[in-house]
């Protein structure tokens, strides 16, 4: 009895420190005084208001969603079929593949961005936002092809088998049975990369120009200038999304078996 | 494998791998180049030896590194029994408190962060109730000190160690610690003596996560130290973007990248040891 207490406080410290934050923000984010406050000082909605009126928010919001959208698919249709050849075959370099396709989540994404701006943007003379998208790409590839083998792992091979021996040829077996089989793993791939892909900092923080700053970097940047709550609400929103997106993928996806 | 498999296998594995080329190993090759080559001087290690003998630098490469060790300890020793704890309950409560622990790594790091000032700002929280408490007469200065740092890297990291320990623990299977119990074992025996013994390859893995991770992460450091509290990540960015020392960040970026490959390195060759 006295141990099971015993979790149970560490479990309420946990989730406290995990979860409290994000409340006192959300409280914090209605305050009315210019300057943020906590306990803030009356109740006003001008700060969310003035989320959707500051010019650089709405076009980095914009500018992160395309980014999101663009390499997240790229990520997919570079890593689906990756996927597939490292669960269905087997050769030598399989698990050095392995390694090489989970290697952009290992090298910090800060030397990956910083790198990427060198290499491309100061010296090759890339456009700043090719370098924010193949940037993101690489980066996704990792999560999209390790959720994507791991639900092809749990399919069974002979669902395939069965309709090449009847025929089908291997690409249309692919496309009407295996990409079927597998699309919550898809789905949560997509999902878990978009994410990923929206939050990032290190990789969007040096691929940033006049007119081009992804949301998060264009967050820190007013945050350097301005201390009234604004930061506060625009974060509210983006937590109460992110809630909504987490929990609606956790129930139909399982998406934390993935993370 | 026939020859047509081996054709296709590499058609399916070509696109990744040369996104991977292209885009990871090829800018990270040139700035490796960089940091020897100096035109009219060839290969040296002029840089590192001019960069890294900086007392400056020292100061932050260390502090950089207690950051690391601190977050990893203080997330092992408060997720180890909340992780047993989770693992432990019914699947419908443990898919609930999973949830929740993922919610935090799925969350705008800018805005998790940011919740820390509403915390320990000049206006915040703790200097509010000490002022209307009568403790204090100013304001405390909290931001931008170490303890601020560790505190946000610590809540950005619990979540990486309570997955990689959830996921070790659920494979001991409950009967080995009631076999520890039935012979003789009280509960914090069997805990010390079977739990963290078969789950150390998930404390081993999570740890590592954790520390690379505060070692390498910008945003807390950046928001919650500033340029008082300086970490090689901001230092990177400071030197590339602030004093364009083009040299000076190239070599932090290749510390930082030789640090963290060490560490996978090391413990990959590690862990069938321990498993």
């Amino acid at each position: 009895m006295k141990t099971s207490r015993f979790y149970l406080a560490v479990l309420v410290v946990l989730y406290l420190f995990l979860l409290g934050p994000f409340l006192l923000i959300f409280i914090a984010s209605f305050g009315s005084e210019p300057i943020m406050t906590f306990p803030p000082k009356g109740f006003s909605l001008r700060w969310f208001a003035k989320v959707f009126t500051v010019r650089m928010f709405l076009d980095a919001f914009i500018t992160s969603l395309w980014i999101g959208l663009a390499s997240t698919l790229s990520a997919l249709v570079l890593g689906i079929p990756a996927a597939y050849a490292l669960v269905r075959y087997s050769f030598p370099s399989r698990s050095l593949l392995e390694v090489l396709f989970a290697s952009p989540a290992v090298i910090p994404g800060l030397v990956l961005g910083f790198s990427l701006l060198r290499f491309f943007v100061l010296i090759g003379n890339f456009p700043i936002v090719l370098g924010l998208y193949v940037g993101h790409t690489v980066i996704l590839l990792p999560y999209t092809v390790r959720v994507v083998s791991a639900s092809l792992r749990n399919l069974d091979p002979s669902i395939e088998e069965a309709a090449v021996s009847l025929g089908a040829p291997p690409v249309r077996s692919f496309f009407l049975v295996v990409l079927p089989n597998i699309r919550a793993g898809v789905m949560a791939a997509f999902i878990l990369a978009f994410i990923t892909s929206f939050n990032n900092v290190p990789i969007s923080l040096f691929l940033t120009g006049p007119g081009i700053a992804a949301l998060p970097i264009q967050m820190l940047i007013y945050m350097e200038y301005y201390f009234d709550p604004t930061i506060a609400a625009l974060s509210s929103l983006l937590i109460v999304i992110t809630v909504l997106i987490v929990q609606g993928a956790e129930r139909g996806l399982g998406i934390s078996q993935y993370v | 494998m026939p020859p047509a498999a081996v054709k296709t296998t590499l058609l399916l594995l070509l696109p990744a791998l040369l996104a991977v080329g292209a885009f990871l190993l090829l800018p990270l090759g040139f700035i490796l180049f960089e940091s020897v080559y100096l035109e009219g001087r060839g290969f040296t290690l002029y840089m590192y030896f001019s960069y890294l003998s900086d007392p400056k630098f020292h100061t932050i490469f260390l502090r950089t590194l207690k950051f690391g060790l601190i977050v990893t300890g203080v997330s092992a020793i408060l997720c180890y029994p909340a992780s047993y704890a989770i693992s432990r309950t019914d699947q419908h409560r443990k898919s609930l408190l999973m949830s929740i622990v993922i919610l935090p790594l799925m969350t705008s790091p800018v805005a998790r962060t940011y919740a820390w000032m509403v915390i320990l700002g000049r206006f915040g929280l703790i200097n509010q109730t000490l002022k209307s408490a009568g403790l204090i007469a100013e304001p405390l200065r909290l931001l931008y000190t170490e303890g601020a740092v560790i505190v946000g890297l610590l809540q950005l990291f619990l979540p990486l160690m309570v997955l990689n320990l959830v996921s070790a623990m659920e494979n001991i299977s409950p009967e080995l610690e009631e076999a520890a119990q039935s012979l003789g074992a009280n509960r914090w025996v069997t805990f010390f003596r079977v739990v963290i013994p078969l789950s150390a390859d998930g404390l081993v893995m999570g740890s590592v996560l954790v520390f690379t991770g505060s070692i390498t992460a910008y945003v807390t450091p950046a928001i919650l130290g500033g340029t008082k509290i300086l970490t090689l990540a901001t230092l990177l960015q400071q030197e590339a973007v602030v004093f364009m020392n083009w040299g000076g960040a190239t070599v932090i970026a290749v510390v930082m990248t030789v640090l963290t490959i060490l560490l996978y390195l090391g413990v990959r060759t590690l862990r069938p040891r321990i498993a």
